[in-house]
């Protein structure tokens, strides 16, 4: 790097807020991922005939109904890993940017108090 | 962090931890918040759906979070308990998500790097993806192989079957020290990958959007 980083730069990068719709598409795009993928290797891993296969990732049937440990469960895992994960990822961004505001109207009223 | 940039003395070294610092202990908070809701409101829906059978999968977390039960008494319990792993392990990441960026943090975080007061004219964050990979991938190696650990150290590695079931997904991983030790290096690999992942559709998305504003 050629020239000095401003002290502003290093506060923008602390304040930058966190883009929220983003954060919620990529982590809904990479839990969805990861759920279809979970399932997925359960399904070609070589298992005897007649043997239950994921019997207990099938468990997660109880919190999202229509999942199951087969291809078409997969795709639907896929789609409730994507419901969910942009819902965390959304909520996780808001609540990010949120503290921030909090925390920086603290200290802007803690500085104001102290210059009076 | 001197170490790793040369240009560490044109630097405001100690606004820079300071930053660091600040952002770890928010970050640390919100995911601790959202971990100890999710642990609270699965425990209840558990209780809601099954009554006096629920139970199952969940309580398993008393082996890790002491005085835990799906009663509740019990989803306070476990609120607590997810608020401090998952807020501590935020914490960490950031602390090492900010070692790794060191002085690049503005050059890496902000693209273009804007003029305007950071404070009434946010830029947005972008993802380091090798930084962010580092990071949490190294906490959650630490945390697989101390889960492991304590399995083994309190003497139910044998018994732990839903442990074993990582295999189906880490090749190698067991219940002991060794297979711990195996699993934490993999779950890295896995968890990297998985953060590059998720870095650049981040990004990716940021730049489109931002584009015209």
């Amino acid at each position: 790097m050629s020239r000095p980083i401003r002290n502003h730069e290093i506060l923008s990068a602390v304040f930058a807020k966190m883009d929220a719709t983003a954060m919620a598409v990529a982590m809904g795009s990479l839990c969805s991922l990861l759920l279809f993928l979970a399932t997925a290797v359960l399904l070609m891993q070589a298992s005897p005939e007649n043997y239950p296969v994921g019997q207990h990732l099938s468990d997660l049937t109880d919190y999202l109904p229509g999942y199951s440990v087969d291809w078409t469960g997969a795709f639907v895992g896929a789609c409730y890993g994507f419901l969910l994960g942009g819902l965390a990822g959304f909520f996780a961004a808001v609540y990010w940017n949120l503290t921030h505001y909090f925390a920086l109207g603290v200290m802007l009223i803690s500085s104001a108090q102290l210059a009076d | 962090m001197n170490a790793i940039n040369d240009d560490a003395d044109q630097v405001n070294l100690k606004l820079l931890k300071a930053a660091i610092r600040f952002n770890a202990r928010i970050l640390g908070l919100t995911a601790g918040t959202l971990a100890a809701v999710v642990i609270y409101l699965a425990t209840q829906a558990s209780i809601v759906k099954w009554g006096g059978d629920s139970g199952g999968y969940l309580d398993l977390l008393a082996i890790f979070f002491p005085g835990y039960s799906v009663s509740p008494i019990g989803a306070w319990v476990g609120a607590f308990w997810a608020f401090v792993y998952c807020g501590t392990g935020s914490w960490l990441s950031y602390r090492v998500y900010g070692k790794v960026l060191g002085t690049r943090i503005s050059a890496l975080l902000l693209s273009p790097v804007s003029d305007a007061n950071p404070v009434l004219k946010p830029s947005t964050l972008r993802l380091h993806g090798v930084s962010l990979g580092v990071a949490i991938g190294s906490i959650a190696s630490l945390g697989l192989f101390a889960s492991t650990a304590w399995l083994v150290v309190r003497g139910t590695a044998d018994e732990s079957v839903h442990a074993a079931l990582f295999s189906n997904y880490i090749p190698g991983y067991s219940v002991s020290i060794i297979g711990g030790l195996w699993g934490a290096v993999e779950l890295f690999g896995l968890v990297f990958l998985s953060c590059l992942l998720l870095a650049s559709i981040y990004n990716k998305l940021v730049e489109i959007r931002h584009k015209t504003s």
